[in-house]
């Protein structure tokens, strides 16, 4: 059985390692990709990420070639197809992996104990491992050899954007850390530094942080508010719809691409901008449902971050991973049947203003999802930056995932961790919302409020208004936004 | 009165040649004929006036009064009275044909010239020889003698040219009285001189009417009037950013080496075995059909394709694969593509697009210095476009998105210039305008161009190096 490295921990430096997060500023990268000048770079795996990230850093000047299971390079499959159309070199970890200065993980994290495993014996004396998600670390307890570097490089968007945003002569925020028991030279931060430059990542904001701050709260985020919130969203207001006889197509598009529309308004301008989109009756209403499902759903916050925290979560999973997936597997299937996802998008016209008037509980949702998740979060000991990356940063990216191709599309995307993470606070919150879901009505979802006009209560509105703006994650989103609109002329 | 050019071609004294002219004019109409110095657009208005001998096609239904004013037939007329009094054998000094007699030939209103002379303040000079006057005045004879004619068509060229402010207004007032009465046909540089009962716009470039514009198609006078203004101002491409440091390239070394250049899909070879040196000062034309390959071997160039990195390729002294990043090839690299074009979807304002060019990117993330504007406003004025500085991007026509990626492609006078189809998709109108600057900017600069194209019309001057692939 796996032994969990954080649990092994006493308090302070697990304290001391949630706590950390750090956004650097770009002129902590003088030496671009100096460190890694000369090394030679083996990709595990090519996937999305990986060839992303190799080709980014192959344009950056470094030499980087790919290794694949040999039963991948014997039949050909895509990854092997990817990196030799791309023109890089090919190879079996015995043959590569020996050579290697430095070695990309870039596998699913399902699969990084067997990887690790086979590839640790191979590799060269003092060499560095670098990994894009701690889960394998921290949460398995995976040892690795004394004399070799291990740092965390993750870029916090999709493969294809990492390539994309680079070609344009940007980047993607990319999170960095290093493993501190398994840094022997003490060139781990140079290492993941440069790293974070020949991806590009320096360019739209690098954060410096550790394995086990990024893996409490990725999974705290993805499970929760990211994933878990809109999935169980998405069914309860479409189920609602329906029950209350509006239009199936116009219901179907209006969650499907509601999340998207709402939520850009999030990217923009936080919370506050997301329901100063609502006229005033209605952003009050919104409040108030936000405040409710906050009441009732707090606990599973709590629990799913406590679960985290102590290794259940993980425990589970691995226990899945261990049982052939059933649990998944069932769950991925239940999705595919549930009404929302079989109904598609009817041909409607719907404004993006309109998507707010008819969708007041989801607005309130999200909010719900975003502050409970950036509490929990900050009440387990992550610093208020990581908890904003976590939970508010990256809701509007698997907004767009649903917009695309609604939940299968999303769990399709999403990691191994966050899907399962994902149904389980599904099957949590189902149930819990049962009865607060009896005394909606279509003014909040579907039609939109019937006023004969937009007055409201002078008081109520600036408390209102003053509670949006006084939480915690308006005053460190205002911050982070700004510093990415800095470095991020898109003008 | 209707005028119905079809097919004519006129020669001028063999000096210049108007070609093919189609143009049909009606009472309705009053056109303004415009065009770039030496374009022939006086030439056109004075076939109007039965100028020029037809060599082929036809001109019918000419009015039999014209009124004609244009520096032409002022410097006739002046030319006749200096003969006049070159050919006066008389020992006596001659005076020349007082203004009075100029102004009124024959059968002309006499009430309305007097009315003119008043308005244009010619009194004190009605009794003055002619020739003794200046330009301006004789200008002002010139008018007063076609308005008075009462003609069928009164044919204006640059009349408001070296005009006091007062008597240009005045002049603008009076012919604006006029639209009911008399059909007009000016001559006119500056749009800004244009005549608000103007109907449309002819055209003129190189003694071809190229466009005839229906004065309320905006479209097409936006276009037109960036057309004008690039070829009408004396263009002067914007330096370089001193700070903006590219490195300096060995003068010995090819700019480009691909040697035995091969590109793969899927096992199916697209260029196969190809060698190619672009020399320092070159410039290239790079032709194809489609499927040859012509994108893929740029971009092996450019480094965006993957199988640079597999071929033996030397650019602005880097052996590919050696540790390069593909930024320090692309400074030295200026390109327009149509690709760029998809990919450069932006709201960036029209000045920072431009500066881009300076950091190769799509969009700017950098803050950029007083210089890089500087030079980016000049680029707008260039391009007509200095009132849009901060306007999206992706909020302009088609046309001027290319005509900014041209800009943005030349602001920092790369080394090498590549300018893959840079005319596809645009009308006709902006083609030229895309030609002309692209001639213009060539002309006087070190770069190097590399141009791509289908079109045999669109030929840049000063290419003389051919690359032509087939389809394999």
């Amino acid at each position: 059985m796996p032994n969990n490295y954080f649990n092994t921990l006493p308090l302070r430096e697990q304290l001391a390692q949630l706590a950390k997060c750090r956004f650097m500023d770009i002129s902590e990268f003088p030496d671009g990709v100096e460190a890694l000048k000369g090394k030679k770079i083996v990709v595990i795996g090519c996937g999305a990420q990986g060839l992303a990230q190799g080709m980014n850093l192959r344009d950056s000047g470094c030499d980087v070639s790919y290794t694949l299971r040999a039963a991948a390079i014997a039949e050909k499959r895509q990854s092997w197809k990817s990196a030799t159309e791309n023109g890089f070199v090919v190879g079996t970890y015995e043959e590569l992996i020996p050579t290697a200065d430095v070695v990309l993980n870039l596998t699913p994290d399902k699969q990084h104990t067997p990887v690790v495993n086979a590839i640790m014996p191979l590799m060269k004396q003092g060499a560095c491992l670098s990994y894009s998600h701690g889960f394998n670390i921290v949460e398995e307890g995976m040892k690795i050899r004394e004399d070799l570097t291990v740092i965390m490089v993750a870029p916090k968007c999709p493969g294809s954007e990492v390539r994309n945003e680079y070609v344009r002569g940007f980047g993607v925020p990319t999170l960095i850390a290093v493993h501190e028991d398994n840094d022997p030279k003490g060139e781990g931060l140079a290492l993941a530094k440069a790293y974070a430059v020949g991806t590009g990542g320096h360019k739209a904001g690098v954060l410096m942080s550790s394995f086990i701050a990024e893996v409490k709260s990725d999974l705290m985020g993805e499970q929760t508010i990211l994933c878990g919130m809109l999935q169980t969203g998405s069914l309860l207001c479409f189920d609602k719809m329906i029950e209350e006889g509006v239009d199936a197509g116009y219901a179907s598009k209006l969650i499907q691409f509601g999340w998207e529309t709402v939520t850009e308004a999030l990217k923009y301008g936080g919370v506050t901008n997301m329901l100063d989109r609502l006229s005033n009756p209605a952003k009050i209403k919104a409040f108030d449902l936000s405040e409710e499902l906050k009441l009732i759903m707090r606990p599973l916050y709590n629990k799913h971050q406590d679960d985290i925290i102590n290794g259940t979560f993980s425990r589970t999973m691995m226990a899945d991973w261990a049982n052939d997936d059933v649990n998944l597997l069932g769950w991925r299937a239940e999705t595919a049947e549930t009404a929302f996802e079989k109904t598609p998008a009817g041909d409607v016209e719907i404004s993006e203003q309109e998507y707010f008037d008819h969708g007041i509980l989801m607005v309130a949702m999200v909010k719900a999802g975003v502050e409970l998740a950036f509490e929990t979060m900050t009440a387990a000991g992550i610093v208020a930056d990581s908890a904003y990356y976590e939970s508010l940063h990256e809701t509007p990216l698997i907004a767009n995932t649903i917009a695309r191709k609604k939940l299968y599309e999303m769990n399709a995307t999403i990691s191994d961790t966050a899907e399962y993470g994902c149904y389980l606070y599904n099957h949590a919150c189902l149930p819990l919302l049962a009865d607060f879901m009896k005394d909606i009505k279509t003014d909040v979802i579907g039609r939109g409020l019937a006023v004969d006009d937009n007055g409201v209560d002078n008081a109520r509105l600036i408390e209102v208004n003053a509670a949006l703006r006084a939480h915690p994650v308006e005053a460190i989103g205002t911050t982070l936004r700004g510093h990415m609109a800095d470095m991020k002329k898109i003008v | 009165m209707n005028i119905s050019l079809d097919n004519l071609t006129v020669n001028f004294d063999d000096r210049f040649q108007l070609d093919e002219l189609n143009w049909q004019l009606n009472d309705s109409q009053h056109w303004v004929v415009t065009g770039a110095n030496g374009s022939g657009k006086s030439a056109l208005a004075a076939v109007l006036a039965g100028a020029g001998d037809n060599l082929s096609g036809s001109i019918k239904g000419l009015p039999a009064k014209v009124g004609l004013v244009s520096f032409e037939a002022q410097a006739e007329l002046i030319e006749a009275e200096l003969k006049k009094d070159d050919a006066d054998i008389m020992d006596v000094i001659a005076e020349g044909t007082p203004v009075h007699e100029i102004l009124n030939p024959g059968d002309s209103n006499q009430k309305l010239i007097d009315e003119l002379v008043e308005k244009f303040a010619l009194q004190s000079l009605v009794e003055r020889a002619f020739r003794k006057l200046s330009t301006g005045e004789s200008r002002k004879v010139m008018l007063i003698r076609a308005l008075a004619s009462e003609p069928d068509l009164l044919i204006l060229d640059e009349p408001f040219d070296g005009l006091d402010v007062h008597t240009l207004e005045m002049l603008q007032e009076y012919l604006a009285s006029l639209v009911e009465t008399v059909p007009m046909v000016m001559v006119l540089n500056r749009f800004d001189e244009f005549p608000d009962f103007i109907t449309h716009i002819a055209y003129v470039d190189h003694g071809r009417l190229q466009h005839k514009i229906d004065r309320n198609d905006s479209k097409a006078y936006n276009e037109l009037y960036q057309l004008l203004h690039l070829k009408t101002t004396d263009l002067q491409v914007p330096a370089a950013d001193p700070e903006t440091a590219i490195p300096q390239l060995d003068p010995t070394q090819p700019l480009v080496r691909l040697n035995a250049i091969n590109i793969t899909y899927d096992g199916h070879k697209i260029i196969d075995s190809l060698d190619w040196t672009i020399e320092r000062n070159q410039h290239w034309q790079l032709s194809g059909p489609n499927g040859s390959g012509k994108t893929g071997l740029l971009s092996l160039i450019t480094g965006d394709h993957p199988q640079c990195y597999v071929n033996d390729i030397f650019v602005f002294g880097f052996q590919r694969g050696s540790g390069e990043s593909i930024w320090q090839i692309k400074q030295f690299i200026g390109y327009v593509s149509t690709a760029l074009q998809w990919e450069y979807k932006v709201g960036t304002g029209l000045r920072n697009v431009i500066i881009s060019g300076f950091y190769d990117s799509i969009g700017l993330y950098t803050k950029s210095t007083d210089k890089q504007k500087q030079i980016a406003d000049e680029w707008l004025a260039l391009l007509g476009m200095s009132d849009r500085a901060d306007t999206p991007f992706n909020k302009l026509s088609y046309g001027d998105q290319r005509l900014l990626l041209i800009a943005r492609a030349m602001v920092k006078h790369p080394a090498l210039l590549i300018l893959d189809e840079p005319c596809l998709g645009l009308d006709d109108m902006n083609r030229q305008l895309v030609l002309a600057l692209i001639e213009k900017i060539c002309a006087g600069s070190e770069t190097s161009v590399l141009y791509v194209n289908h079109h045999p019309e669109d030929q840049i001057k000063g290419i003389n190096n051919y690359l032509a692939l087939k389809k394999s």
